[in-house]
C-alpha cells in the first residue's frame, strides 16, 4: 500500500485526500482517529486531536491499524469447510451461498430442537450487538452471550439493583480521591491514565487495589496489594471502618437510603483485624485506605474488571464495594460517581433489540437463568421494569441479560438441560477467552454447526464450518455509548467501504433475517441508515449519519447532578437500598456476606497442599488486547513470548531463573509461560498473561495454533462451586496453582 | 534560530511503548530496528515497598554530537536548529557513529547497508507538526518544542522543573531533558 505521511494541513491542501472521522475499536476506549483516504484507500491515520477521549494520542494498537487492515492473514472471503472439522481445508464461496446454507441449517435445527438450540457469542466492542439480539429475539432463542459475566455486567446489575443505575460516569474533574479497584489504566485505558496524571498534578489522591505493582500502582498515593480474590473481605472491612468510625454521610443516608441500621449491624464484625489475614494486608493499611476514600470527598470508585472475574465471591465483593459509594454519599453529587441514566432522546441499544418479541416461554429457557438470576432474564426483567418506571428506559439486554457461557458449553457437550446444536461466534475466540479452555475446545469440536465471523483464522475459527470475513473499524461506522447505557453518544464514520468481501456483522444478521422471514423488522439497509434512525430524535439539523459525524460527532447532554431529587432512585423503594429488596426478591442476600476466594488456603487446605501458590490470570497488558494482535509483527516484537510473573524469592526456592520456561498448573490443567522474576508480586502470588496463542503455527488440528500451550484459561475454572451465584462470574483469579520448571524431556516436548 | 528539544516526563510515562511502535510505523522501519525504546527501571525494593520508573530513550540531539564528528563521509550532520540527521546517500555503513554514540541511538540497517537514527521527524517538524512519537503519546510524557522560544512549553519546563540529562559528564550537551519523579 502506498505510504503517504500526511498532516492535517497537508491533507487539506490535497483535495483528492479525504479526512474521515473514524474510531479505533481495538479496545473499548474508542479513541478518535483521523483516516486519510485517497482513491478509496486509507493512506494514513493519526489520533484525532479534536476527540475529547484521546486528544490526538493513539496507543501502539491503534497505530498499527493499517498493518491490521490489509494483513496477509486477514479473512477476506467467505470460507466453507471441505475437509474434516479442524483439518484446515477450505473452499471460497460467495456470500449469498454462505447465507443461504447457514439459514437453511438454522431452520432445520429450529424445527427439530427448538430455536433455543441456536446460541451465539460476541466479542468486545467489535460488533453491533443490538442487531444480533434483534435477530435472536425474532428467531426465538434467548441464548446470546459474551464474556459479559466476567466483564462489568455483574457490577452493573448489582449496582443497578441497589441504586437504580450503574454510576460508571465519573465526575473526576471535581474529585479529590480515586479508587482504582482491580484496574490498571496504565496498561489498559491510556486516555483515562492521562486524565489521572493530569488530575494528580492538581492534588487528586489515587488508591490502587491490586495484587500486582502495576504501571498505575507505581504512580499511586496508596497501594493495597491484596490477596487475589479477597476483595469481599476488603470491601466489608472498609464498610466497617466507615460506618463504625462515623465517617459516613449522615445526611445522604437519612434522606436517600434505606436499611442503614441493618447494614451497620451486618458489618460490625468485619473489622480490619478480621480482614487482615484474609486479604494479607496489614490492618492499618486497610484502615488508611478507608480513611483516604471517606475523608477526601467527593471521591470515585472506578470500575475495574478484576472483581468481575473472581468467581464465587464476585457478587458479594461488588455488592460491598457498591455500598461504599452509598454510605459516603459519593453518588450523583459533583465530583462523585454519577447516575446519569440512559439517554432520554437517542434510541438506545435496548430499544433496537426487539426484546418484546421473545416470548416469556423462551426467556425462561435462557441457559443459566435458573442459577445466575441477576444477569439473566429473571433479574434483568425485574430491573428493566424498575428502570423503565423511573428512567423511562431499560439497560441493554445484550450484555446485561445473557445466557451463561459455561452453561452453554456444557449444554453442547451434555445435551442438558436441552441440546444446543449451533453456535455462531462473531469477533471472538472462545478457546482463548472463556474459562476452562479444554472444555470450551471440546464443545467447539462437538457442536453440530459452528459459524465464525472473524478477522483472523483464530483457533476457534479453525474449527468452524463457515468462516465469514468481518469488516474492521476503518471499514464500518461506530457508535460509542457505553454499551447503550450512557446518556451521551459519540459517533464515528467508516473511512472506507469494507475491503474484499468483508462485511459488518449487521449485514450478516440482516442477510440471515431476510432469508428467515424477518424482512419487515430490518428496514435499514446498512448501519448508517440504522444509526441515522437512532440519532434522529436528538434533533440535530442533519440529513444523514455521516453528516452528524462530520458536523457534530458528540452529543453530550447538559450535566445534571442529583437527578434522584427529581426522579428518585430506580429501586422498589425509590431510595438507595443498603438492604436490597431486589436481591432479596431474587433469593440472594440483601446485604453482602463474606465469601472467600474461589480456591483458598483456609477453606481448601487440601488443595493448597498440592497447589501452594495463588494465581491471578492477569489483566490487560500492552500491546495486546484479549487474544488479539499476536500476528502483528510490529507489535509482537515488544513481547514475543508469554511471561508469568513470580516473586524472585519464591523462584529461587523453586530453582527457577529469569527467562526459564515454567509450567503453571491448577486442578484444571497446565500451561507454559516464561518466568519473569520480580518483586512486583507477593511471594505467594503468580500472575500469568492472558490471551496467548501462536498464529505463526499451523491453523489446524491437532495444535490449532498452539491454543492450549500458553493459554491462561486452561487454568481457570467454570465449575459450579467456582461460579458466583448472583452474577455468574466464573473464577479467573484467586485460584490455587503450582509452578515448576519445564524440564525439556521428550515426555514434556510431546 | 530555533533549537528543538524534547522533554521526557518520567512522572507520566507508563511504558506503553506507543512511541516505539509509532516511530516504527511512521518511519517504516524493519521490526528489529528501534529508534526510541522505553526501558523499565524496577520494580526496585522488596515487596511491598517498591519503586518503578520508565525511561524513554531516543537520540539526544546533542549539541556536541560525537556521531557527527566521527563520520568519515559527512553523512551525519547537524542542522542549525540542532537536529542531528543522516544523509543516507552519503552513508557507507561504517558504523563509526554506532561506536561513538554513548546513548545507543545509532541503528544499523543491514538491508540498506547504512546506519539510521531518530531525526526528530524533521519532515514533520518542517510542516509545523510534532515528531510522531510526541504526537501519539497519550500521556503527554513527551513534550517537543523550541528551547529558544521563551513562550514554549519546553522552555518553561526546562527552566522550572528539576531536569536531568543523561551522561552530562561526557560533554555531549544532550538536548533531551528528563523530568524525574
Amino acid at each position: 500500500m502506498e505510504k503517504i505521511t500526511l498532516t492535517n494541513n497537508l491533507a487539506l491542501q490535497h483535495d483528492d485526500v479525504q479526512v474521515k472521522k473514524s474510531a479505533c475499536f481495538f479496545c473499548h476506549q474508542n479513541c478518535g482517529v483521523l483516516a486519510y483516504v485517497k482513491d478509496g484507500k486509507v493512506v494514513d491515520i493519526e489520533g484525532d486531536p479534536d476527540h475529547f477521549t484521546n486528544r490526538g494520542g493513539l496507543c501502539s494498537r491503534g497505530i498499527i491499524a493499517l498493518k491490521n487492515l490489509d494483513h496477509p492473514a486477514r479473512i477476506n472471503h467467505p470460507l466453507h469447510r471441505v475437509g474434516e472439522r479442524g483439518e484446515g481445508k477450505w473452499e471460497q464461496i460467495p456470500w449469498h451461498q454462505a447465507l443461504d446454507e447457514i439459514a437453511e441449517k438454522l431452520v432445520k435445527i429450529r424445527d427439530k430442537f427448538g430455536p433455543e438450540a441456536v446460541a451465539t457469542a460476541g466479542g468486545t466492542q467489535r460488533t453491533d450487538d443490538w442487531a444480533r439480539r434483534r435477530f435472536m429475539n425474532l428467531f426465538g432463542s434467548p441464548n446470546s452471550f459474551h464474556n459479559a459475566h466476567l466483564c462489568w455486567i455483574p457490577t452493573f446489575m448489582v449496582e443497578t439493583a441497589i441504586y437504580g443505575w450503574c454510576p460508571f460516569d465519573m465526575d473526576l474533574g471535581n474529585s479529590r480521591c480515586l479508587v482504582l479497584w482491580g484496574h490498571n489504566p496504565g496498561a489498559s485505558y491510556m486516555p483515562v491514565m492521562r486524565g489521572i496524571s493530569d488530575l494528580k498534578d492538581n492534588g487528586l489522591k489515587v488508591i490502587v487495589i491490586d495484587p500486582r505493582f502495576t504501571e498505575t500502582a507505581a504512580k499511586a498515593d496508596l497501594w493495597l496489594p491484596l490477596r487475589p480474590g479477597s476483595d469481599a473481605a476488603l470491601a466489608l472491612a472498609w464498610l466497617n471502618v466507615i460506618i463504625w468510625e462515623g465517617l459516613y454521610d449522615q445526611q445522604f443516608i437519612e434522606n436517600c437510603c434505606v436499611g442503614f441500621d441493618e447494614l451497620a449491624q451486618h458489618v460490625q464484625g468485619f473489622t480490619p483485624e478480621w480482614a487482615a489475614p484474609l486479604t494479607w494486608l496489614d490492618e492499618d493499611l486497610i484502615r488508611q485506605g478507608a480513611h483516604m476514600y471517606a475523608n477526601n470527598k467527593p471521591g470515585n470508585i472506578q470500575w475495574g474488571v478484576a472483581v468481575d472475574q473472581i468467581g464465587t465471591p464476585a457478587g458479594a465483593a461488588m455488592h460491598a464495594r457498591a455500598l461504599l459509594r452509598a454510605v459516603t454519599g459519593n453518588l450523583d453529587a459533583p465530583g462523585s460517581d454519577l447516575l446519569t441514566g440512559p439517554s432520554p432522546d437517542f434510541i438506545t441499544d435496548e430499544e433496537m433489540e426487539a426484546n418484546e418479541w421473545l416470548t416469556n416461554e423462551q426467556k425462561a429457557k435462557q441457559l443459566g437463568s435458573d442459577k445466575y438470576k441477576l444477569t439473566t432474564w429473571p433479574g434483568y426483567g425485574r430491573i428493566a421494569e424498575l428502570t423503565r418506571e423511573v428512567w423511562g428506559k431499560a439497560p441493554t439486554a445484550e450484555w446485561m441479560c445473557e445466557a451463561h457461557p459455561p452453561t452453554v458449553f456444557n449444554a453442547i457437550l451434555s445435551g442438558e438441560p436441552y441440546p444446543v446444536k449451533a453456535l455462531i461466534t462473531l469477533a471472538t475466540n472462545p478457546v482463548n477467552s472463556y474459562g476452562d479452555s479444554q472444555r470450551v475446545l471440546e464443545a467447539l469440536r462437538a457442536v453440530d454447526f459452528l459459524v465464525s465471523m472473524e478477522y483472523w483464522k483464530t483457533p476457534s475459527a479453525m474449527l468452524a464450518d463457515y468462516i465469514l470475513p468481518a469488516a474492521g473499524w476503518l471499514e464500518r461506522p461506530t457508535i460509542t455509548s457505553t454499551y447503550g447505557c450512557s446518556d451521551f453518544v459519540i459517533a464515528s464514520q467508516r473511512a472506507i467501504q469494507p475491503m474484499y468481501e468483508r462485511h459488518t456483522d449487521y449485514q450478516f444478521w440482516r442477510g440471515l433475517a431476510l432469508r428467515l422471514g424477518q424482512e419487515e423488522m430490518w428496514p435499514w439497509e446498512n448501519l448508517e441508515e440504522a444509526f441515522y434512525y437512532r440519532i434522529y430524535p436528538l434533533g440535530y439539523d442533519i440529513s444523514g449519519y455521516d453528516e452528524f459525524v462530520e458536523q457534530y460527532r458528540f452529543h453530550f447532554p447538559e450535566r445534571e447532578y442529583y437527578k434522584y431529587a427529581r426522579l428518585g432512585f430506580a429501586t422498589p423503594s425509590r431510595r438507595v437500598e443498603l438492604y436490597s429488596s431486589t436481591l432479596e426478591e431474587l433469593g440472594y442476600s440483601p446485604m453482602p456476606e463474606y465469601v472467600g476466594p474461589a480456591e483458598n488456603e483456609i477453606d481448601h487446605p487440601e488443595v493448597a497442599e498440592e497447589y501452594p501458590l495463588v494465581l491471578t490470570t492477569g489483566g490487560g497488558f500492552m500491546p495486546y488486547y484479549h487474544s488479539e494482535h499476536f500476528q502483528i509483527k510490529e507489535l509482537r516484537f515488544l513481547r514475543h513470548e508469554p511471561q508469568v510473573q513470580i516473586n524472585s524469592a519464591t523462584a529461587a526456592e523453586l530453582e527457577i531463573e529469569e527467562g526459564d520456561w515454567v509450567w503453571i498448573e491448577t486442578r484444571r490443567g497446565r500451561i507454559k509461560q516464561k518466568a519473569n522474576l520480580t518483586q512486583a508480586v507477593h511471594p505467594k502470588v503468580v500472575v500469568t498473561q492472558r490471551g496467548w496463542w501462536y498464529p505463526e503455527r499451523e491453523a489446524k488440528e491437532p495444535g490449532l495454533g498452539g491454543c492450549l500451550e500458553s493459554n491462561t484459561n486452561v487454568l481457570t475454572s467454570i465449575e459450579d462451586e467456582h461460579c458466583d451465584p448472583i452474577g455468574g462470574s466464573w473464577a479467573n483469579r484467586g485460584l490455587l496453582c503450582k509452578v515448576y520448571k519445564v524440564n525439556g524431556t521428550m515426555e514434556e516436548v510431546n | 534560530m530555533a533549537r528543538y528539544v524534547i522533554v521526557l516526563d518520567t512522572r507520566r510515562c507508563i511504558g506503553c511503548h506507543s512511541c516505539t511502535v509509532a516511530c516504527k510505523i511512521n518511519k517504516d522501519l524493519p521490526v528489529d530496528m528501534i529508534y526510541n525504546p522505553v526501558t523499565i527501571v524496577g520494580p526496585s525494593g522488596v515487596f511491598p515497598n517498591l519503586h518503578m520508573t520508565h525511561i524513554p530513550l531516543l537520540c539526544m540531539q546533542c549539541d556536541n554530537p560525537p556521531c557527527v564528528d566521527c563520520c568519515p563521509t559527512g553523512a551525519s550532520q547537524q542542522r542549525d536548529d540542532g537536529i542531528v540527521w543522516v544523509d543516507e546517500d552519503k552513508c557507507v555503513g561504517c558504523k563509526a557513529c554506532v561506536m561513538s554514540c554513548p546513548y545507543g541511538a545509532r541503528v544499523p540497517n543491514p538491508a540498506k547497508g547504512i546506519v539510521q537514527k531518530c531525526d526528530f521527524c524533521m519532515d514533520r517538524v518542517e510542516l509545523g507538526e510534532e515528531p510522531f512519537c510526541v504526537k501519539t503519546c497519550h500521556q503527554r510524557a513527551r513534550i517537543f518544542g523550541d528551547l529558544e522560544n521563551p513562550t514554549s512549553e519546553v522552555y518553561k519546563l526546562v527552566n522550572s522543573e528539576h531536569v536531568l540529562r543523561l551522561l552530562p559528564e561526557l560533554g555531549t550537551e544532550p538536548h533531551a531533558f528528563y523530568i524525574m519523579d
